[in-house]
């Protein structure tokens, strides 16, 4: 088990890629808070299963990102368990797609509300934590969206000002032992892809290698690599989990 | 254990100073209390007493006598 006794935190774990994540790491012995926006009996009775299939902990922690008296409370909830936390997944997210000439001022910061300021917020808090053990992995879930494609002007942004914070944070937090890399997803099977029309799936898809769209245990093991001792030597970059997109 | 000699402890853990060095001490007084070095304290001090310090507080804590008043805000009496 490549995180047996690893504490890890990940965000928006109770769908799409943040819960193959979640089922992922507890596959591989992590302990995990388990992060999610609104309270779920099914969501919890699936973090117990977890727990008890893997004989880890999962405990389910339900604020909205963008409610910062609400994830400061969350935060400081996980320090008084006195566990170091070895790991954080910033995997919530929203996705919105919208030409650029007709993507209104709200949805422009909404997204970035969600995308980039709750996840910089969170970020400044966890590092705070793992300064305590002078150690951590930090794995921001970005996407190759922050390349740049057709009516992702703002959520494409959103995600290479990601890749940014990233990038700076593995160089000032690097000598107290904490490395920060994204992940950039392609087109994988969520909820957030099926906003997008058939035709443009297909057409995606058809640019990539494998000829498929990729699923979340894709993400899932790429960031197991990452938040593991495999990748102890790597920091501050980008790796594309999009099937070899052209 | 008093607040201060708690607060001390802080400082001569993160450091690596003796009480008296921390007394006195300044940010950037010593090579350890550096912009890093700066988060690795406060981190230590938030755990310390369980508070969690506004952005604006933790620029502003550039001395061990300026952390007393400012942990003042947050109900801690440093004494």
């Amino acid at each position: 088990m490549l995180l047996k006794n690893k504490n890890a935190i990940i965000t928006g774990s109770n769908r799409g890629i943040g819960k193959a994540i979640l089922t992922e790491f507890a596959k591989q012995g992590a302990n995990i808070w388990a992060v999610a926006r609104k309270q779920d009996n099914a969501f919890i009775d699936f973090t117990k299963e977890l727990a008890s299939e893997y004989e880890v902990n999962v405990n389910p922690l339900f604020f909205d990102m963008t409610d910062y008296d609400a994830m400061k409370k969350a935060v400081m909830d996980i320090r008084k368990e006195k566990r170091p936390v070895d790991i954080l997944v910033n995997n919530a997210g929203i996705v919105k797609h919208t030409v650029f000439q007709m993507t209104r001022e709200e949805d422009l910061r909404n997204i970035f509300e969600v995308n980039f300021f709750s996840v910089f917020l969170f970020t400044q808090y966890i590092t705070k934590l793992m300064m305590l053990n002078k150690s951590g992995s930090i794995i921001n879930i970005s996407s190759i969206s922050a390349n740049g494609y057709p009516t992702e002007s703002a959520y494409g942004a959103s995600k290479a000002a990601i890749i940014t914070m990233t990038k700076s944070i593995a160089q000032e937090l690097g000598s107290v032992g904490i490395r920060a890399n994204c992940l950039a997803p392609g087109f994988i099977k969520t909820d957030m892809l099926e906003q997008l029309p058939n035709n443009i799936i297909e057409e995606y898809t058809n640019f990539t290698a494998l000829k498929r769209t990729g699923l979340g245990a894709d993400i899932a093991g790429a960031a197991v690599f990452l938040a593991s001792e495999l990748s102890s030597f790597i920091s501050g970059q980008v790796i594309r989990v999009d099937g070899g997109l052209r | 254990m008093t607040t201060l000699e708690k607060y001390t402890q802080v400082f001569t853990d993160t450091f690596g100073i003796t009480d008296e060095e921390a007394k006195n001490l300044k940010f950037q007084d010593i090579k350890a209390w550096d912009s890093v070095g700066h988060m690795g304290l406060i981190s230590a001090i938030e755990e310390a007493f369980d508070i969690m310090m506004e952005t604006d507080d933790i620029i502003d804590l550039s001395s061990f006598e300026k952390g007393k008043e400012i942990l003042a805000k947050y109900d801690v009496e440093i004494k």
